[in-house]
């Protein structure tokens, strides 16, 4: 079943490296675009605010491939150059960032309002209420959902194939349409499977410790 | 004091050193981002991005009649077939999960953990791929090409997103206060009984939104059937795009377009279902609270 193993298990390593790399790129990308809009969507700039939210309407209601598609076309018309590791990193990047910049909006609007009011009348400023009471409680709060970006990212990233990225599930379908069919449909469904398994698991595991290390009982 | 967002707690009302500055950032601001649009738009204008005859020949009223429109409605299609067969398995997988029988709950744990871990499009065309291989519904089954690439497409929609069903509808009876079972366990019902006729209808309704918000999802990865070449939106805009040259990117931008209105019609179904959510029932606050948090816990694709 397993026909040409060693070769097999190389290139779906490849696969997998070039996965998590993606993966972890774009959300570097997404977490900076996430912030940035959090921090437009609350300030009192009003053109600001409406640009926040018109950028996280457009992304969430737009298929990811559809983003991708018309960055990888549209970008070379104003001057940009593109390639395939670009559209595929700030694509995935932009898209989640719009999923991020939400997570930590709500993170900051479930603490609840006592809690602001109470480090008011102790007469904390505005920097140091923030600092010392609100967004240690909001960090709290949007570590398991960021988590969930995160294992939910890595199954975004197999559509950066669309733009021509051997990624895990591209570097598959490669070995299955391989024209000297020198590997077995059901090793290669095998092989990829458990990488995206293990994948999702060490993240989901890693995850779940941050989550415990910022734990707390209110 | 009227409350619209945490912010406006955290510091005293502007004075009028304060108001002027937010204004001067409102003008920056503002200036900056028109700024950047304007660049874009030039930068597509100077590629002719907006000539007419662009955006006229791949919206031709042939092309609308034999191509947009069916492909909207192929891409209706695989969304209404999508969500029913993901509601139904994440029915039975939810409650599977919390049964009290041993083996139907960990059966129903393995698929939630193996087809959450996979990505759809794999799934979609691993599938579409092995029946391929061994041609059974397209031998055995005698199903021509669209009517297969449909049922994959269908198939990989469903089985995926049942599983994350399954985990909302779990998240919202473990956010059902316990006094809601008890209740029922004190007037004497059976387990059956309380799951029927307190927990699950109390949850259907509670998960209403965070199960509309996945299925604005599944509307949205529709568009994975491109990668089996299922003509759908997506797919079809590419088609169109080669057929006119020219106007590749504005079919596109054209298709996405389309998306948008369809998934935000939707989206906005999202939000009267949750205002509704607070205003009629009688969870309480904090069970909403905890409903919302285990909503944004599940945003996916």
């Amino acid at each position: 079943m397993f026909d040409n193993f060693e070769l097999m298990a190389e290139a779906l390593l490849e696969g997998a490296r070039v996965t998590v790399v993606v993966t972890l790129a774009s959300y570097a990308i997404a977490l900076a675009i996430g912030m940035l809009l959090v921090v437009m969507s609350v300030s009192p700039a009003a053109p600001a605010r409406w640009a926040a939210n018109a950028y996280t309407q457009l992304f969430r209601n737009i298929p990811l491939l559809a983003v991708l598609f018309v960055m990888y076309f549209g970008l070379p018309s104003i001057g940009i150059e593109t390639t395939s590791w670009g559209v595929g990193l700030v694509g995935l990047g932009m898209y989640t960032g719009a999923f991020v910049g939400e997570t930590l909006r709500s993170g900051i609007n479930s603490i609840p309002l006592g809690q602001a009011e109470a480090a008011r009348s102790i007469g904390l400023t505005f920097g140091q209420s923030l600092q010392t009471v609100i967004l240690p409680q909001a960090v709290r709060v949007v570590i398991p959902p960021l988590g969930s970006l995160l294992i939910a990212l890595v199954k975004n990233s197999a559509l950066v194939l669309a733009v021509g990225v051997t990624e895990l599930t591209a570097m598959s379908r490669r070995l299955i349409e391989d024209d000297q069919s020198r590997f077995d449909l059901w090793g290669v469904i095998i092989g990829v499977t458990v990488s995206y398994l293990v994948i999702a698991f060490v993240l989901s595991y890693l995850v779940r410790l941050a989550e415990r290390r910022a734990a707390f009982v209110r | 004091m009227t409350r619209q967002n945490e912010s406006t707690v955290l510091f005293d009302a502007l004075g009028p050193k304060g108001r002027r500055r937010s204004l001067i950032a409102s003008i920056i601001s503002g200036v900056v981002i028109l700024g950047l649009l304007a660049w874009a738009a030039f930068g597509l204008a100077g590629n002719g991005f907006f000539e007419a005859s662009r955006w006229v020949n791949p919206l031709d009223v042939l092309v609308i009649e034999t191509t947009w429109i069916p492909a909207i409605l192929a891409t209706l299609e695989a969304f209404a077939l999508g969500s029913l067969v993901a509601i139904v398995l994440g029915v039975v997988i939810g409650f599977g999960r919390i049964s009290r029988f041993m083996p139907t709950r960990a059966a129903s744990t393995v698929y939630v953990q193996f087809f959450r871990s996979l990505p759809l499009v794999l799934l979609i065309w691993i599938s579409f791929t092995i029946d391929g291989h061994f041609g059974f519904t397209s031998e055995v089954l005698g199903w021509d090409g669209d009517a297969r690439r449909l049922t994959f497409l269908v198939l990989g929609l469903g089985i995926y997103n049942g599983a994350i069903l399954a985990e909302i509808l779990r998240a919202g009876v473990a956010a059902l206060p316990p006094g809601q079972a008890m209740a029922g366990y004190a007037v004497g019902l059976s387990h059956g009984q309380v799951q029927r006729l307190i927990v699950l209808p109390q949850v259907l309704r509670n998960m209403l939104p965070a199960v509309l918000a996945q299925l604005v999802i599944l509307l949205k990865d529709t568009s994975l059937g491109y990668v089996i070449t299922y003509p759908e939106l997506l797919h079809s805009a590419n088609i169109i795009g080669r057929d006119y040259g020219n106007s590749f990117l504005q079919a596109l931008v054209i298709a996405a377009l389309i998306y948008f209105a369809l998934a935000y019609t939707l989206s906005k179904l999202v939000v009267y279902a949750e205002r509704r959510l607070r205003k009629k029932t009688a969870t309480p606050a904090k069970a909403v609270e905890r409903i919302e948090m285990a909503v944004s816990n599940q945003i996916a694709t």
